[in-house]
C-alpha cells in the first residue's frame, strides 16, 4: 500500500526518542548516584544505587510545605481554566456582534509575554488583598487564551442541533454547557488540566514577584533556594529535579491520549 | 459497568489511590521505626570483639558533621545509641592500644531511623 519503506521514519523518529530522552535519563541516574555529571569517560550505567539523596532533599528544604503549595496553586489554575475557558470557548463557538473583534483581541493577547504585564498584575492582585496566597498565586493563570481555543474547537465540532434540541427542552446556556457540551468534550478537558497543570506547577516568575514569606513558596523557588544552601549538591538537586518532575509527568502519562485527542480535535473537521 | 465502579476503577483514581496508600503504609512505618536507635559492634583488626571501645556519633548539621554522642562498647563489642535524631550520620570508634576505626558514614530512609549495621567498625593502627 505504501510506496516508500517505512523503517526510515521509525529510525529517524527513534534517534529524536533517543535525544530527548537521554537528559531525562541522565538525571534520573545521577539522581541515584550522585556522579559527577561532568566525569570523563561518563557511565551509561549509575554506580551504587541508593536513594539518599531524595531523603537529602526531604530534609534539607521544607518540601512537604512547597509541594502543599505547589498543588494547591496547580489545583486552583486547573479548576479555574476548566470552568473559564469552558464558558469563553462556548461563547466564541457562538455567533455574535463583535466576535471577529474579540477573536482578534485573544490573538493579539497571545503575543503579548507576561513579563510586559506583570506589574500590573501584581498591582491588580495586592488591590484584591491577595499577595502571598494560593488565590493570588493561581489568579493570572485561572484562564488562558490557548485553552480558550482548544475547548472552542472541541464545542465547534458538537453538531448545532443537539444544542438546539437542548434549548427547545428548556435547558439555559449555563446547563447546556455543563451537561450537554462539556461530556462530549473530554479530550478538551483533559488538554487543559494537563496544560494548566504543568504551566502552573512549572511557573517560576509570578511566585517569586508575589510570594513574601517562605511558607507561601512553590517548587521552583524552593529549587532556587536550594541551590543557593548548598555548592556539593549534584545528586541532591537532581533528585530534587526528578521530584518536580514527577507529579506533571505523572498526569500527563495518565491523560496522553485525551490530551492528543483534545489537541488534534477540529483539526479534521470540515 | 455500573455507575460507582466506571467512577472509581478507572487509572485517574486507581493510580492516585496506590499512592496515597503507599504514602500512608510509609508513614505508618517510619513512624514505628523512629525511635533513633542505632546498633552495631567493634571488632579489633583479627575480628574479636572490643569491650569499653569509645563509639562516637557525628551528626550532619547542614554544611559539616559535628560530634553529637558517645557511648562505650559492651563485653560482646556491642554499641547502641538510643536518640539518633538524624537521617546522615557518621560514626567512629577508638581505643587506646587497641586503635582507631575509620569515621563510617551511614545513610538511612528518615530521621531517627532504627538500624543495626551489619558491617562492625574495625579498629586498627594502634602504635
Amino acid at each position: 500500500m505504501n510506496r516508500y519503506p517505512r523503517w526510515p521514519v521509525h529510525l529517524a523518529l527513534l534517534l529524536a526518542g533517543f535525544v530527548m530522552l537521554v537528559p531525562f535519563y541522565w538525571v534520573l541516574k545521577t539522581s541515584v548516584s550522585g556522579e559527577n555529571i561532568y566525569a570523563y569517560p561518563p557511565s551509561i550505567l549509575p554506580a551504587r544505587v541508593n536513594l539518599f539523596y531524595y531523603v537529602d532533599v526531604w530534609y534539607a528544604i521544607p518540601f512537604a510545605r512547597y509541594f502543599l503549595n505547589s498543588v494547591a496553586v496547580s489545583a486552583i489554575a486547573v479548576a479555574g481554566n476548566v470552568v473559564f475557558n469552558a464558558m469563553a470557548g462556548y461563547a466564541l463557538s457562538h455567533g455574535f456582534r463583535g466576535k471577529n473583534v474579540v477573536l482578534v483581541l485573544f490573538l493579539s493577547c497571545m503575543m503579548v509575554p507576561f513579563q510586559a504585564t506583570i506589574i500590573p498584575a501584581y498591582l491588580i492582585t495586592g488591590k484584591l488583598g491577595l499577595l502571598d496566597s494560593w488565590l493570588g498565586l493561581a489568579l493570572p493563570q485561572c484562564s488562558t487564551i490557548i485553552c480558550i481555543f482548544v475547548f472552542k474547537a472541541s464545542f465547534d465540532a458538537v453538531p448545532r442541533s443537539l444544542i438546539d434540541a437542548a434549548r427547545i427542552d428548556g435547558l439555559s446556556e449555563w446547563r447546556i454547557i455543563w451537561h450537554i457540551m462539556m461530556p462530549l468534550s473530554k479530550a478538551a478537558i483533559a488538554t487543559n488540566v494537563i496544560l494548566a497543570f504543568i504551566w502552573s506547577w512549572n511557573n517560576f516568575l509570578w511566585p517569586l514577584i508575589m510570594t513574601r514569606s517562605a511558607d507561601m513558596q512553590t517548587l521552583p523557588l524552593g529549587l532556587a533556594r536550594f541551590l543557593s544552601y548548598q555548592e556539593d549538591t549534584t545528586g541532591a538537586l537532581y533528585a530534587f529535579c526528578v521530584m518536580v518532575l514527577a507529579p506533571g509527568l505523572l498526569l500527563f502519562l495518565l491523560a496522553q491520549k485525551e490530551f492528543i485527542r483534545g489537541l488534534t480535535s477540529g483539526a479534521t473537521k470540515g | 459497568m455500573s455507575g460507582w465502579r466506571a467512577i472509581l476503577l478507572n487509572r485517574f483514581v486507581l493510580v492516585p489511590g496506590a499512592i496515597v496508600l503507599a504514602i500512608v503504609l510509609w508513614n505508618i512505618y517510619v513512624a514505628t521505626h523512629n525511635n533513633g536507635l542505632l546498633i552495631g559492634r567493634v571488632t579489633d583488626s583479627s575480628g574479636r570483639p572490643v569491650a569499653d571501645a569509645t563509639v562516637s556519633l557525628w551528626v550532619y548539621n547542614f554544611t559539616t558533621y559535628e560530634e553529637k554522642e558517645r557511648v562505650a562498647t559492651d563485653a560482646d563489642g556491642v554499641f547502641r545509641f538510643t536518640d539518633n535524631p538524624s537521617h546522615r550520620i557518621q560514626i567512629s570508634a577508638e581505643k587506646p592500644g587497641v586503635g582507631r576505626s575509620p569515621r563510617i558514614p551511614v545513610f538511612l530512609y528518615f530521621r531517627a531511623q532504627d538500624t543495626t549495621l551489619d558491617a562492625p567498625l574495625r579498629l586498627a593502627g594502634a602504635g
